[in-house]
């Protein structure tokens, strides 16, 4: 038997060899270790060491992980149990990290592409790519005086705090254009930022605190499902828990009461409510005097121009209802309400959420345990950001940095002028996947001299690029993380060496800035050597240090750390408002060009033309276009769909699983119909991903129009995804 | 002693963190899918709503599998845990044929048979199963249906085939439903 084995074992190692060998042709290591013949590797495996990340995903639950690493390749990815928001769990993305660290899609040297957009790549070495750049940029600065024609795009692909030297990287050749702003949260942020002086949320721990929660345009069951737990275990305690969405999520399945909302009319049920407070005198008059500036000019607004009945109308909840959701939520203490990104996507939004947040406020729930109004918080990112504070090079050029939107990006490219944009550095983004008005983006890419893209995957932005730089996951470099929205700080350690030619997003800084100097000595000042945990190292400071009760950012290697004050959002009564009260009646509003009060604007209505209302959600499987690109993904779900009310599937004909047209003035996906009860008739759904290999993006026929607020707090007006009015047709 | 999973649709909202819980404690191949969640009929209940159930092998008390194999590849321990055992597997998909749940899946790779374990060798140690300590929403348990109070349970959910043909030990507990207002469409 044993000799029989051992024969069994000699032809599996030669078979294993050239299994090996063929794989390295295609790249992956992995799938030869993992393809059943276990108990024979397992042998082999001598070296088993843990190690913590940091899932570092534009997401509110920013995870902390805990990886295993056997003989230097990662096996497994836990949640880390010391820290009580992640609780020993990840989610469906997290769990499947070892599929895109080890896929072989992965992009494994630099590249150069022929003609943009053949597919035609060739590899090159990184001297050659550094070579091309620096000549590139070099020759901009001659041509025009400066280095303004260059633009970044940079934005929220890897939130880890050493990523930002992206942007310290672009400020150490000179002055640049920058893509400014968020896609995702601004109208909110800018709302926020007038009614409390910024954008501030309890601890989510402390939902289980709430006796009465409103989830109005979230849908944390898939977006921040470790905080879904904490909303289960509140109704556990006796909350009780209503969902305001257009769409019958997972959440709002969850939910005691679940409202279904006209699309974009939120701040009009806010409004109503707030007026029903004020008539049946429910609201914190104690709160209200102390705290808050302008309450008597929001009750004169609310009585001259609002009724409970107007609010019924708007919102098509019946007048009772309103009636009665805003007698409990005034009554019951504390009251809690989570207000989501989603509804605040639209050329109202940011009104919207001051509507709301001034629910909060004539309620006296603010500052409270269990109550508030819950968006972001920006406390806990106070870092040194050692990677991105730059000097410019003396006589560069140009007087500052040009700031373009990123929200019109392609637009606001192919407009720039004295001088035009030339040279694009894309990183940690994916634009022509997920910017608006896609076929315009395409123009800008086209229009430009050199497209440098630094990425995973074969993306579609990196399809349009002329160099391709393969960078590093989270699991291949050091680097430290925080989140939006919990407060708690994780370092996070390189487990395993890098991939490929793959390499940190600092590490390319550091070698294109010694390309730089050695082409044209002083033209960049960006440091050319540097340990990558040393520079992690430089990211804190005493104020950090203190938030969360360390000495030394090494005592992190034990384990994330939870920030020890502020847990509770303006619990000190101290708003950092121009008045330090909370501004229901705001001048900088006003400076901004809003209504100085939360004051109800008109939402966008479809048309006889495009006479449904897309709303391009969040997906269970990805964020953004991350993740849903991986084989384990594609095995769960490879192919979106439209959801639609049967209601409208009858009047357009339309069967379910047929395939739809949903088109545009500026454009057409074609994919095939959900038809379910869980959507409101007003709507149809698509979940934004990117699928590999597919050209099905819902982008295509999203245009670029500007949400209310966002300029302020984010450089530039959010965007109103959730306003995109289609028409559909069957195929 | 009788294992059985407790799958609370009460509490599941589709994340599919189980089954990738599963996948990452056993690197899976990519196709293969021991644990799988499952939308139930939205009408189901009543009202329309988005709920699910989380399934993976029902370590049955007459486990067809096991009944159907010629190589007897598969036992049934003291505790319940069907285990297949992948080194007497001949990958002739019998088991796959006579499970009621599609559970058994084939590896092409491989060409044998897998399927869930419950994570015998884990809870030998005393841990829980990787689906169990996986998911967010603790919307899965570990449970002896020897030594449980059954009574908010039940055998079966809409869609899971007849329980007599071999007796799943899997146990449901079913979705609570709010109240729904709905402007245009009153349900």
């Amino acid at each position: 038997m044993d000799k029989k084995y051992a024969i069994t074992r000699r032809s599996f190692l030669r078979n294993s060899a050239i299994t090996v060998a063929s794989i390295g042709l295609s790249g992956s290591i992995y799938e030869f270790l993992f393809s059943g013949l276990a108990p024979v590797t397992a042998a082999k495996i001598s070296d088993v060491k843990k190690f913590l990340n940091a899932c570092p995903r534009n997401c509110y639950d920013t995870c902390s992980i805990v990886s295993t690493v056997a003989d230097g390749i990662l096996t497994k990815v836990e949640g880390s149990t010391l820290s009580s928001y992640t609780r020993g769990k990840l989610c469906a993305k997290g769990y499947s990290y070892t599929r895109s660290i080890y896929s072989p899609d992965r992009i494994k040297y630099p590249m150069k592409q022929k003609v943009r957009g053949s597919g035609n790549w060739e590899r090159i070495s990184w001297d050659e790519a550094y070579t091309e750049i620096a000549q590139k940029i070099l020759q901009i600065k001659k041509e025009y005086g400066s280095t303004l024609p260059i633009c970044l795009n940079k934005y929220s692909g890897n939130f880890d705090i050493m990523h930002y030297g992206i942007e310290g990287m672009l400020t150490s050749i000179g002055n640049t254009t920058r893509a400014t702003g968020t896609p995702c949260w601004p109208a909110g942020i800018d709302a926020q930022t007038f009614d409390f002086g910024t954008t501030y949320c309890n601890d989510p721990e402390d939902i289980v605190n709430a006796k009465y929660l409103i989830i109005w345009g979230a849908n944390p069951a898939w977006c921040s499902v470790h905080s879904m737990y904490f909303v289960k275990e509140a109704q556990k305690r006796g909350c009780k828990l209503i969902v305001i969405d257009p769409i019958l999520t997972q959440t709002a399945s969850q939910a005691d009461l679940y409202i279904q909302i006209k699309p974009s009319t939120d701040g009009a049920l806010a409004l109503g409510m707030a007026r029903y407070i004020l008539d049946n005198e429910l609201y914190d008059g104690e709160w209200l005097a102390k705290n808050s500036k302008g309450a008597e000019e929001f009750f004169s607004y609310l009585q001259k121009n609002i009724t409970v009945e107007w609010a019924a109308q708007k919102t098509g909840i019946p007048r009772g209802v309103i009636e009665s959701m805003a007698r409990e939520y005034a009554t019951t203490k504390p009251a809690n309400i989570w207000i989501g990104y989603g509804m605040q996507r639209h050329t109202n939004g940011g009104q919207n959420v001051r509507a709301i947040d001034a629910l909060a406020a004539i309620t006296g729930n603010i500052g409270k345990s269990g109550g508030g109004a819950q968006y972001a918080q920006l406390q806990t990112w106070g870092f040194a950001y050692y990677a991105m504070m730059q000097k410019k090079p003396e006589n560069s050029g140009g007087k500052s940095d040009r700031l373009i939107n990123i929200n019109n990006f392609g637009a606001e490219v192919l407009n720039a002028n004295e001088p035009p944009i030339k040279m694009m550095w894309i990183a940690c983004r994916n634009p022509i996947s997920q910017d608006p008005e896609t076929a315009v983006v395409n123009k800008a890419f086209e229009a430009m001299d050199l497209v440098v893209t630094a990425d995973m995957y074969m993306n579609s932005t990196v399809e349009m690029s002329d160099i391709v730089l393969p960078v590093t996951t989270t699991f291949e470099t050091p680097g430290v993380n925080v989140s939006y929205w919990h407060y708690w700080l994780s370092l996070n350690e390189q487990a395993i060496t890098p991939m490929y030619e793959c390499k940190n997003d600092v590490t390319i800084a550091m070698e294109l800035s010694a390309k730089l100097n050695e082409l044209e000595q002083g033209s960049c000042t960006f440091p050319v050597s540097g340990d990558l945990e040393e520079w992690v190292g430089k990211e804190f400071n005493d104020a950090i240090y203190k938030q969360f009760g360390i000495q030394d950012w090494t005592e992190l290697k034990k384990g994330p750390i939870k920030a020890k004050t502020g847990l509770i959002a303006w619990q000190d009564g101290k708003f950092k408002t121009p008045s330090g009260k909370y501004e229901l009646w705001s001048d900088e509003a006003k400076k901004f060009g809003h209504f100085p009060l939360p004051v109800y604007t008109e939402e966008l209505q479809p048309n006889d033309e495009f006479p449904l209302r897309c709303i391009s959600a969040h997906w269970k499987l990805g964020i953004n276009s991350q993740f849903q690109n991986l084989d384990w993904m594609a095995a769960i779900n490879n192919e979106p769909c439209l959801e639609m009310h049967p209601i409208v599937a009858n009047k357009f004909g339309i069967k379910d699983k047929e395939p739809v047209k949903m088109y545009n003035d500026i454009g057409y996906i074609v994919l095939p119909a959900k038809i379910t009860e869980t959507v409101s008739p007003d709507i149809v759904v698509v979940y934004e991903a990117w699928y590999k290999g597919k050209k099905i993006n819902v982008n295509y026929t999203v245009k670029a129009i500007p949400a209310d607020m966002g300029k302020k707090a984010t450089g530039s007006p959010g965007m109103a995804f959730h306003d995109n009015f289609v028409a559909i047709k069957k195929v | 002693m009788k294992k059985a999973f407790v799958v609370k649709s009460d509490r599941c909202v589709g994340c599919h963190a189980c089954e990738m819980a599963c996948k990452n404690e056993y690197q899976l191949e990519a196709t293969i899918r021991w644990r799988k969640v499952y939308q139930l009929p939205e009408n189901e209940f009543g009202v329309p709503s988005r709920h699910f159930a989380s399934l993976a092998c029902n370590h049955c008390e007459n486990p067809a599998c096991l009944a159907a194999c010629p190589a007897k590849a598969y036992t049934k321990r003291e505790d319940g845990i069907v285990i297949h055992h992948t080194e007497r597997c001949i990958g002739c998909k019998m088991c796959m044929m006579a499970c009621p749940y599609k559970v058994p899946v084939f590896n092409e790779k491989i060409k044998k048979v897998e399927k869930c374990h419950m994570c015998a060798d884990k809870q030998d140690r005393g841990e829980k199963p990787a689906c169990v300590a996986g998911c967010p929403m603790e919307a899965l348990e570990i449970v002896d249906l020897d030594d449980t109070n059954l009574a908010n349970m039940r055998s079966f959910l809409p869609g899971f085939p007849d329980i007599a043909i071999t007796k799943p030990t899997t146990r449901f507990i079913t979705p609570n439903l709010g109240i729904q207002v709905r402007g245009n469409n009153n349900g």
